[in-house]
């Protein structure tokens, strides 16, 4: 027996990159907007999405894909705030979305009718980085709970954010955190990125991220 | 934990690219870069697990870990019937 060598050069993640041209692309021409929401796990991606659907849903056309492990518990806590489609996606144990998932999840959705798509991520500071999902920004989570340090130990998921939100600011007086040396070690990673602190439970800092998610949308395109 | 799925799609780009070679594939080579965000060791587990069902054949999997966020496969080494050709 010999042996017969092939080289190639075959990126893993092509596949996935091709989906997400194809997820951009479909946005793209209904004229979407796509945030992808990461964090760890209990952080308050769900608990920020049922505020923003509740004030925000109807007005800037809003369409929410929930990704988690196991369970549609997220899905529908969000479906309870809109008349607006939710559309689950369970990985099934897997620790993150691809860009297939939300190519199959925008089937079920009214693109017409959707001027803002926002994806909520699984909970998980590492492997969700890798995956674009053909999201126009990214925007992580981060919880005044964590520690400042969380950026330097993944830092890849923040040099391949766009916005970081600062979460349960509340908190701040009962937790020794120091927001703004947090903020410095995001800039370190990551000297682009921009900030929002909010407290989805008193409201604190809603106003703002409100207004970022009205700046990101256009027309709607059935208008 | 996300380097099972990244297994998964080595198999299913090898076996893409090699159709029925694929059962006499040997060895594939993977580079893994620094900067990848791939965790090299629980990579070449999960791989181990890929490469031990059909179609593949205990395939063994040789990682290389040059610097950068490069993560690709490089070559495959397939088992070549030595009979004579008429
Ligand atoms: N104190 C406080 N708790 C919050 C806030 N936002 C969310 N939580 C709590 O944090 C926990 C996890 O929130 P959840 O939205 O499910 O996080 P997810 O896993 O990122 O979706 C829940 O118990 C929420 O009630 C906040 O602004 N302040
Ligand atoms: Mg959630």
């Amino acid at each position: 027996m010999t042996v017969r060598k092939i080289e190639v050069r075959e990126r893993v993640m092509a596949r996935n990159d091709e989906l997400a041209a194809q997820v951009r692309a479909r946005l793209e021409a209904h004229g979407i907007a796509a945030i992808n929401l990461m964090s760890s796990p209990g952080a308050g991606k769900t608990t920020l999405l049922e505020r923003t659907l509740a004030e925000l849903a109807e007005p800037l056309d809003i369409a929410v894909v929930a990704g988690d492990c196991q369970t549609q518990n997220d899905a529908d806590r969000l479906a309870a705030h809109t008349g607006r489609l939710v559309q689950a996606i369970v990985t099934g144990g897997a620790c993150h979305l691809d860009a297939l998932q939300v190519n199959d999840a925008l089937d079920h959705i009214d693109l017409d009718a959707t001027r803002l798509l926002i994806i909520e991520n699984v909970g998980n500071l590492v492997c969700p980085a890798s995956w674009d999902l053909g999201e126009r920004a990214r925007v992580v989570l981060f919880t005044v709970t964590e520690g400042e340090d969380k950026p330097l130990k993944y830092p890849k998921m923040f040099e391949k954010a766009d916005w970081v939100v600062l979460t349960k600011t509340d908190l701040l007086p009962y937790v020794p955190f120091d927001a703004d040396r947090a903020v410095q070690n995001c800039l370190q990673v990551n000297p682009r990125l921009q900030f929002i602190r909010v407290s989805a439970m008193t409201g604190d800092g809603m106003a703002e991220w409100f207004d970022f998610l009205r700046r990101s949308v256009g027309p709607l395109a059935r208008a | 934990m996300h380097e099972l799925s990244l297994a998964m799609e080595i198999g299913r780009l090898a076996e893409e690219r090699l159709g029925p070679d694929v059962a006499r594939c040997v060895a594939v080579g993977v580079e893994v870069g620094t900067e990848s965000g791939v965790e090299p060791s629980a990579l070449e587990f999960c791989l181990e697990a890929v490469f031990s069902h059909p179609p593949w054949n205990g395939t063994k999997a040789v990682l290389t870990r040059p610097h950068g966020d490069i993560f690709q496969v490089t070559w495959f080494e397939i088992e070549e019937d030595d009979r004579p050709q008429d």
